[in-house]
């Protein structure tokens, strides 16, 4: 393991790869069009059209998340960090999945079909 | 004896940085990097316990949390959130500029970055006043700050004794009863007790990375970095960018209902 650890961060020195300026203006931007997306999806489902509570927030969360990884990836240069880091970062996610899961799985699981509610 | 002369040389061939314990500083700056991460792994699941508490109310109290939200102030959080955005690209752009080993463009950037994030806590704070001048009765920040125009509070969203939803927003409209209206009001109660938690951690941590960019700021004015090391820029800016990350998430969970 520590062997392994070791082969990883040299490589990583060997490659020094690097992100350029241009990358992060154009992260920038797209990160200010996700922007305008969630608050011109938010406003076009209070003024125009209604459409389901579990839809929109799928659609602002799709969008939050792809921001998130933009910045992950590019800003905290996780793209070209070592696997180890690669690893630590994923893992935070996947902890925040299963504690959000297993929650929620004993809430929706209370009333089939699922019934939004106070628990009784 | 022959070990620490040669450890003695390694040092002055990579400059008094590099600690006695690592071998090469690629090796040191991994670790500083894998520790950083490690430290934002916790803070991830700090903020997440708060956003799983916003999960389950949400699920428990879907109208409150629509009729909650319409009182947030949408705008000042839209231009928080650009000003957020532009902060995390400044703060991309000094770890680039310290790489290069561009003093002047770091230090301009390190600047940029504190003066974004103070907009931020500055628009924050002012969102916060309005909450609290409501409850006092004052039509904003301004007229309770002079003690003008005071009447009596129609609309208290600080959660507590005082709380008070308006009734014109809310579906339950037209039920009068102390004991029932609190029942009703338990749910948007909820919503501004999440609100305050999680925008004001949020803050806190704002303010701790306010710190943290003045700290790297002294140590560029004091020439401590160099294009081979810049280690401190480089995890100073993951925690701002985590910062960013948090608020990524809280825009859409709670105004953008």
């Amino acid at each position: 393991m520590a062997e392994q650890q070791h082969t990883n961060a040299h490589h990583h020195g060997d490659r020094h790869t690097h992100i350029s300026r241009g990358t992060y203006y154009r992260v920038f931007v797209a990160l200010m069009v996700l922007m305008v997306l969630t608050v011109a999806a938010w406003w076009v489902e209070k003024n125009l059209l209604h459409i389901p509570g579990w839809l929109a927030v799928t659609i602002a969360m799709s969008i939050a998340i792809a921001k998130t990884v933009l910045i992950v990836l590019y800003f905290m240069h996780v793209k070209i960090s070592s696997r180890m880091t690669q690893v630590y970062a994923a893992g935070a996610f996947v902890w925040l999945i299963i504690l959000f899961v297993i929650t929620m799985g004993d809430y929706v699981a209370r009333g089939w079909p699922p019934q939004p509610g106070p628990l009784p | 004896m022959a070990t620490i002369t040669h450890e003695e040389a390694h040092v002055h061939a990579h400059g008094p940085e590099l600690q006695h314990q690592f071998e090469t500083p690629e090796q040191q700056k991994e670790a500083a990097t894998l520790g950083m991460w490690a430290f934002l792994v916790t803070e991830i699941m700090l903020f997440g316990g708060i956003f799983m508490a916003y999960i389950v109310y949400r699920w428990a109290f879907p109208e409150a949390w629509e009729e909650s939200a319409a009182l947030l102030n949408t705008p000042l959080a839209t231009v928080n959130t650009v000003v957020l955005l532009v902060s995390s690209l400044t703060v991309a752009l000094a770890v680039n500029a310290a790489e290069e080993g561009n003093k002047r463009r770091l230090l301009t950037m390190l600047a940029l970055t504190m003066l974004l994030g103070l907009t931020f806590l500055v628009i924050k704070g002012y969102e916060y006043s309005e909450k609290f001048a409501h409850c006092a009765g004052a039509k904003d920040p301004i007229s309770w700050i002079t003690g003008s125009d005071l009447h009596e509070s129609h609309e208290c969203l600080v959660p507590g004794r005082g709380f008070l939803f308006p009734e014109e927003h809310g579906a339950t409209g037209g039920s009068h009863g102390a004991a029932h209206t609190a029942s009703m009001q338990s749910g948007h109660q909820l919503f501004f007790l999440l609100y305050f938690c999680a925008t004001g951690l949020h803050a806190i941590h704002m303010i701790i990375g306010l710190g943290v960019m003045s700290a790297i700021t002294i140590m560029a004015l004091r020439d401590r970095f160099s294009p081979t090391y810049f280690t401190p820029v480089e995890i100073g800016g993951l925690y701002w960018h985590l910062i960013d990350i948090i608020w990524v998430f809280l825009f859409p969970l709670f105004y953008l209902v």
